[in-house]
């Protein structure tokens, strides 16, 4: 998933977005809510959000996003731990509130929930005809056969399980997958492409002009 | 208090005028009661006084007309008169004319004028014409005697009467007086630091003048009760934050070490990290006690979702099924995280934790305990609150967790490891002494696969 983490503090911040990228996801960390600019119209599978930071409070921030739209799962980090603040993160908008301190793969297994919740379904494996995917353990099937995914398709793929049943703009996925940076225009095509190979033609369908789409089962 | 504010009436006045009025009332009573009892026999002596007065002008009168003396004494046959006598005698001492009620003999064979008293009676004598003659008037001693008591016992009774309603009216109305005082200690036990607020007044205007200075010093001490819990919520949330990030920090890369690691320094990485948890749960407890005494939350927790958040190291945990306890949810684990740590130190390796009521809570662990003369050093450091150099930091959290809720910790004797109960509610707070309880289940090796005694639920070290 492509993660952003808005935590002011260096070795929580690195700790956190160590622990994530080395289970495979993308994570782009600001440390103050001034930096969150550069990417506020970046999308993200999920936000991680401190709420005490040095420019403002993350909690604000976040029910702003709210406020216009945004429906990215996130979760609260923050050492606020009295009932009426945790009521208040989650009033504000967020899916989940972690106190610190947490454990890393805490955080981590709380996040595949909320990605769930937010992506409705309840269980970590989900279904697509044949194909079943793992969130949990980044796997796919088809049928009981196992397929080898690069980490581009992978990530392709967990993208738009996560958005199942909408169309999922190309320039979207684009920076869900790619980043920010230039690539070639070709890329993800290349990368969808292989994907229908090995799962199979009818799982992704292409909405022209608009986008892809994994149908839900 | 503001110096516009109508002056409250004073307790002091308005006693001291009921006081007042209720003593004239009281005075015009008694008054009353001997001006009547007094007027009785006065009016009695008096009458009597007129009637023997008219007897001997009668009997004056008589003797004038006759110009003899009568031999012997004539006794005058008017109805006798009980209180008051008279006598005619003679310069030569005889009786020459008496009352009836006078006896027959004369009472003084000499003349003798002016009052005197003769045997049962007072009298009075005056010349009685220019032969020597006295006319003595006399008044019978018991007729006074009895004159006086009446007079006192009508007095006595009156005052005891309107003493006894008195006292009566007097405690009624010192219970009314008394009312602003409950009304106070009513707002006082009602009143909150944490819900006071910005009001300027925590307990509204005196009712009464002399509880203005007690308003007073009782308003000032909320303010700065107040200000005090604001000081330390500000510095509770500072510190929290300024504590519990950087111990996230240091799990998270710790977490992120032991994945990079090699093999060789992962033991090490591992001690570290559970050492950094166990520095964790004891500010965790440290910083709930902070603001325990205003912010402690009871609500039902149940011991199985609590113990499944709670780092269990190398311990087997069996909780027992349906277990549920009243309790501040986070002080309560806060006290059992330290507990087990406690218990993985000093080399167990089973805990079981059961409640046998709702605001009882036990833990006992299969380690090898503590001598009887250790378990009494700290039962009683325990009871008294004098943790230093005897109890260990775990034991003390937890008691402070157990007194937050309003009881105690206690250590029961048992026949194998070492076992703590955490009493949760005031009803449970005073009991002292120590308690036996029973051996703890049969201790099974961690990883045979058994859940141990039968209603647990067993919690394994969790992955980290």
């Amino acid at each position: 998933m492509r993660l952003l983490l808005v935590e002011d503090d260096d070795l929580l911040g690195e700790g956190v977005r160590d622990f994530l990228a080395a289970d495979g996801h993308r994570v782009q960390w600001c440390r103050t809510l001034r930096e969150t600019q550069a990417v506020q119209d970046e999308p993200f599978d999920a936000l991680l959000v401190d709420w005490q930071l040095p420019d403002g409070s993350g909690l604000r921030w976040l029910a702003q996003r709210r406020a216009r739209g945004d429906r990215t799962p996130a979760l609260m980090l923050t050492a606020r731990d009295r009932l009426h603040e945790r009521v208040e993160g989650l009033d504000s908008g967020a899916d989940d509130y972690l106190v610190k301190p947490f454990a890393p793969e805490e955080l981590a297994a709380r996040l595949r929930a909320v990605c769930r919740r937010v992506g409705g379904s309840a269980s970590a494996v989900r279904r697509f005809g044949d194909v079943s995917v793992d969130l949990h353990a980044r796997r796919a099937r088809v049928g009981a056969q196992a397929v080898e995914l690069t980490a581009r398709e992978w990530a392709i793929l967990e993208a738009l399980v996560l958005r199942a049943g909408r169309i999922v703009p190309k320039a979207e996925l684009e920076r869900l997958v790619l980043g920010g940076g230039e690539v070639a225009s070709n890329v993800l095509e290349v990368h969808v492409s292989a994907l229908r190979r090995k799962l199979g033609r009818r799982v992704i369908e292409t909405v022209r002009g608009l986008g892809y789409r994994l149908e839900v089962a | 208090m503001s110096t516009n504010a109508p002056h409250p009436p004073s307790i002091r006045s308005r006693l001291t005028s009921a006081l007042l009025v209720w003593s004239l009332l009281w005075g015009l009573a008694v008054g009353a009661a001997i001006w009547l009892a007094v007027a009785h026999e006065v009016d009695e002596l008096l009458d009597d006084t007129l009637q023997a007065s008219a007897q001997v002008l009668a009997a004056l009168a008589v003797l004038g007309q006759e110009r003899r003396t009568p031999e012997p004494a004539v006794a005058v046959k008017d109805p006798p008169v009980d209180r008051v006598a008279w006598q005619l005698v003679s310069a030569d001492g005889r009786l020459l004319v008496r009352s009836a009620a006078a006896p027959d003999e004369p009472w003084h064979l000499r003349p003798r004028l002016g009052f005197s008293d003769s045997p049962g009676w007072r009298l009075y004598g005056r010349p009685a014409g220019s032969d020597g003659r006295v006319l003595y008037l006399g008044q019978s001693l018991g007729e006074r005697r009895e004159a006086r008591l009446e007079v006192a016992l009508s007095a006595v009774l009156a005052a005891i009467a309107v003493g006894v309603l008195g006292h009566l009216w007097l405690r009624r109305r010192m219970d009314k007086e008394m009312q602003p005082l409950q009304a106070l200690a009513q707002r006082l036990r009602a009143w909150s630091p944490e819900t006071a607020g910005h009001r300027a007044s925590a307990l509204g205007p005196a009712a009464r003048a002399e509880l203005a200075p007690v308003h007073d010093a009782l308003e000032s001490l909320a303010a700065r009760l107040a200000s005090r819990l604001a000081n330390e919520r500000a510095f509770s949330a500072h510190a929290a934050h300024a504590l519990r990030t950087p111990l996230a920090g240091l799990d998270a890369q710790l977490a992120v070490a032991l994945r990079e690691c090699p093999p060789e320094l992962r033991s090490r990485l591992q001690r570290i990290r559970e050492g950094a948890g166990r520095l964790q749960a004891v500010i965790a407890a440290l910083l709930g006690l902070f603001r325990a005494g205003a912010e402690s939350r009871r609500t039902p927790v149940a011991l199985a979702t609590l113990m499944a958040r709670l780092p269990t190291a190398r311990l087997q945990v069996h909780v027992q099924t349906g277990a549920t306890v009243e309790a501040d949810a986070d002080l309560l684990a806060a006290a059992l995280a330290n507990l087990l740590d406690n218990a993985q130190r000093h080399g167990a390796r089973q805990v079981w934790i059961d409640a046998p009521a709702p605001e009882r809570l036990r833990v006992r662990d299969d380690g090898p305990g503590v001598d009887p003369q250790r378990l009494r050093d700290l039962q009683a450091a325990l009871a008294a609150q004098q943790y230093d150099g005897v109890t260990g930091l775990g034991l003390m959290l937890a008691d402070r967790v157990a007194r937050a809720h309003g009881g105690r910790l206690r250590l029961p004797e048992v026949e194998r490891g070492f076992a703590v109960e955490i009493d949760l509610g005031e009803a449970a707070a005073g009991c002292d002494g120590p308690r036996n309880d029973a051996t703890p289940p049969a201790a099974t090796a961690p990883g045979d696969g058994t859940d141990g005694p039968a209603g647990n639920h067993r919690h394994s070290s969790r992955p980290r």
